[in-house]
């Protein structure tokens, strides 16, 4: 594994990415469109990149967070979402939260209303984090090890300071499946 | 004036740092409070023959406070608080933790270091294992009308009428009209309101207070003093004890049995009767209260034009108007319990109110013997989700939700705990002397002297009571 994570990484400009004060449904129609544009690939993309007036990324959306940022938001809720703070199991919580979406006024929360779909991207974004970022000169061996320790499904890579593209996990594990197929047959090769 | 500015500054830098982390600065809280008060009263503590005495104040204010055991306050501000060592351990004690026997080895000290108290109860024991003979709060501000109880801290913000219950803390923010009974907790911002009783492994009782109609009662928010419907009517009635902390030697208004106590700092009013075995402690207020044998009215409690039958407990705090209980009710700390002259509020006996209860309704409300009640109850409908029977409640195994209160464990256990702990209440107070035994607060604390202590009156020191050490 010689090569370098600019080798590897999505560029900025095929990413799926939106602006700061877009709305919820702008952020899923950019998710769309983008995951249109790469199905010819074999992983296509899984978060948005929100983007400040300067072109520079000041945040992530993941599907993840598109789907929490949907959830209802009550009071009530808002007292259930932090029972695992107070010492009660997960199976616990899980159980009210399911008896909660149960009630009949709340079920139909996946099909939004515009009131959710108008949310503004920036009150549900995730803000990045000093170790989202890696150079993109690193190797990917140590590119591999990074996502490792940091626990990440993508890292931003940069040049000088400036956020240029997307390292992927999935992108860095085919590479690694690669070397190890190579390694694996070379060893099989009679001398 | 200067050293008293400069020890409430201290204070409030070392509570903002042990807070940092989590992002909770209490200047815009503690600015409001006028420092002018500060200097104003007098601090006083009690003398007993069944108390370990030994008092040490050091660069201090300690306005209308009231010491009684062993205390140690150092660089500390205390307004208007009661720090009350009637219940520390002694020397040569067994102090149970799961299946740990500890052994005693010094008669245990409340020590109040780097802290400013505002109208702060301070009782109990600490029930900390890792310091039996230390009650420490240090680096901490609690605020109007709150409990440290059996609650060792460091470097905590705790808000008006918030109540710290055989808790040890360190670095939290407890939110206004909060209840934790949690063992031990750190580093937490607990939201106003919020009702919290757990042991680990057992039970874990929540409760959230709805936000919009707590702050009716209870508002305490940065920039402006306390408010709401609890500050009022508690300031509705502070004119009522100037007397008593003016004057010396005072006259008991009403006859009181020989087994029984009403503190000389306590109010009575009206067609107020005291039955075998009460303790009223100081700064209780009652006006037409007819309280029957046993009944135990803590400190900072109201009971107005109510009957309680027997055996009651009023926690530390706890207000009941216009209202009957039958024996053996339990109303725990802070809780608001008000009913109307033409519509009174009626409890049956061997309820269990959880602490920071507020009934406050305007129709009549009638709650059956042997229910546990808890929450913001404002009518009869209310108690559908805000009460359960004891013997219901008993048979919960896994758990139980009910609006907005929450149960993890064992029904049982929790329910036994609550009874077995108003027993040693009852017990510790007096209730059950039969004439020669098993005498408590009630008859020990029918012989307590009172002295009082003083600040500079002028100079840099204005405010700051000199150093005191007070032994046998």
């Amino acid at each position: 594994m010689n090569q370098i994570v600019k080798d590897f990484m999505v560029t900025l400009s095929d990413y799926a990415t939106t602006y700061k004060g877009a709305t919820l449904y702008e952020a899923v129609l950019a998710l769309e469109t983008a995951k249109k544009d790469v199905d010819q690939t074999v992983h296509p993309h899984w978060v948005v990149l929100v983007l400040d007036e300067n072109d520079e990324v000041i945040g992530k959306l993941s599907q993840l967070n598109l789907l929490m940022a949907l959830e209802p938001k009550t009071e009530y809720t808002a007292v259930v979402d932090r029972l695992d703070r107070f010492g009660f199991s997960s199976k616990f919580v899980a159980s009210i939260r399911e008896t909660s979406l149960n009630n009949e006024a709340i079920d139909n929360y996946l099909y939004p209303d515009n009131l959710a779909m108008d949310m503004k991207v920036d009150d549900f974004m995730k803000t990045l984090s000093e170790n989202e970022f890696i150079d993109e000169n690193t190797t990917l061996n140590s590119a591999a090890h990074q996502f490792s320790i940091r626990k990440r499904l993508s890292l931003l890579v940069t040049r000088e300071e400036k956020t240029v593209g997307v390292l992927r996990l999935a992108d860095v594990f085919s590479a690694l499946i690669t070397a190890m197929k190579k390694a694996h047959n070379d060893e099989g090769e009679p001398a | 004036m200067k050293a008293i500015v400069t020890l409430f500054e201290r204070i409030l830098q070392r509570v903002n740092i042990n807070l940092r982390e989590l992002g909770f600065d209490a200047t815009p809280y503690i600015h409001i409070i006028p420092i002018g008060q500060m200097i104003k009263f007098y601090g006083f503590y009690g003398i007993t023959p069944h108390h370990p005495l030994n008092f040490k104040f050091k660069n201090s204010n300690l306005a209308g406070s009231y010491f009684l055991g062993r205390c140690q306050v150092n660089n500390a501000i205390l307004y208007k608080s009661d720090i009350r060592g009637d219940e520390l351990k002694k020397r040569g004690d067994i102090f149970q933790y799961n299946d740990y026997k500890i052994p005693v080895v010094d008669n245990e000290e409340i020590q109040v270091e780097d802290s400013l108290l505002i109208k702060t109860l301070v009782h109990n024991f600490s029930h900390d294992p890792e310091s039996l003979e230390r009650f420490f709060i240090k680096d901490t501000i609690s605020m109007n009308h709150s409990n440290i109880h059996g609650s060792p801290c460091e470097g905590c913000f705790i808000g008006a009428f918030a109540t710290a219950d055989l808790t040890t803390m360190h670095d939290c923010v407890i939110g206004n009209f909060a209840y934790i009974q949690a063992e031990e907790i750190s580093h937490l911002n607990i939201p106003h309101g919020t009702i919290w009783v757990r042991n680990p492994g057992k039970f874990n009782f929540y409760y959230q207070h709805p936000q919009e109609k707590l702050n009716e009662y209870v508002y305490f928010s940065a920039g402006s003093p306390p408010q709401g419907k609890l500050i009022d009517f508690v300031a509705d009635r502070k004119e009522a004890f100037q007397r008593v902390f003016d004057v010396v030697n005072i006259e008991q208004l009403i006859p009181v049995p020989s087994s029984a106590s009403l503190d000389r700092y306590s109010v009575t009013r009206g067609q107020t009767t005291i039955g075998e075995n009460v303790l009223v402690a100081q700064r209780a207020y009652l006006q037409n209260a007819s309280l029957g044998k046993g009944v135990n009215v803590q400190e900072n409690c109201f009971v107005i034009n109510s009957n309680l039958e027997g055996n009651d407990v009023a926690a530390h705090g706890a207000k009941i108007i216009e209202a009957d209980l039958g024996s053996m009710v339990f109303v725990g700390f802070n809780s608001f319990l008000r009913g109307r002259p033409d519509n009174r509020l009626t409890i049956g006996e061997n309820c269990i109110v959880m602490p920071h209860t507020i009934i406050d309704v305007n129709g009549a409300v009638n709650i059956p013997p042997d229910y546990l009640v808890w929450g913001l109850i404002q009518s009869e409908e209310d108690l559908e989700t805000h009460s359960i029977s004891i013997e219901e409640f008993t048979k919960v195994e896994t758990r139980l939700a009910m609006g907005n209160m929450f149960f993890e464990g064992n029904g049982a256990a929790f329910i036994e705990a609550f009874q077995d702990r108003i027993r040693h209440i009852l017990k510790a107070n007096g209730a059950f002397f039969n004439g020669a035994e098993k005498k408590g607060h009630a008859q020990k604390n029918q012989y307590i002297s009172f002295n009082t202590i003083q600040p500079y009156p002028e100079g840099n020191k204005k405010g700051i009571f000199p150093t005191i050490v007070i032994k046998p």
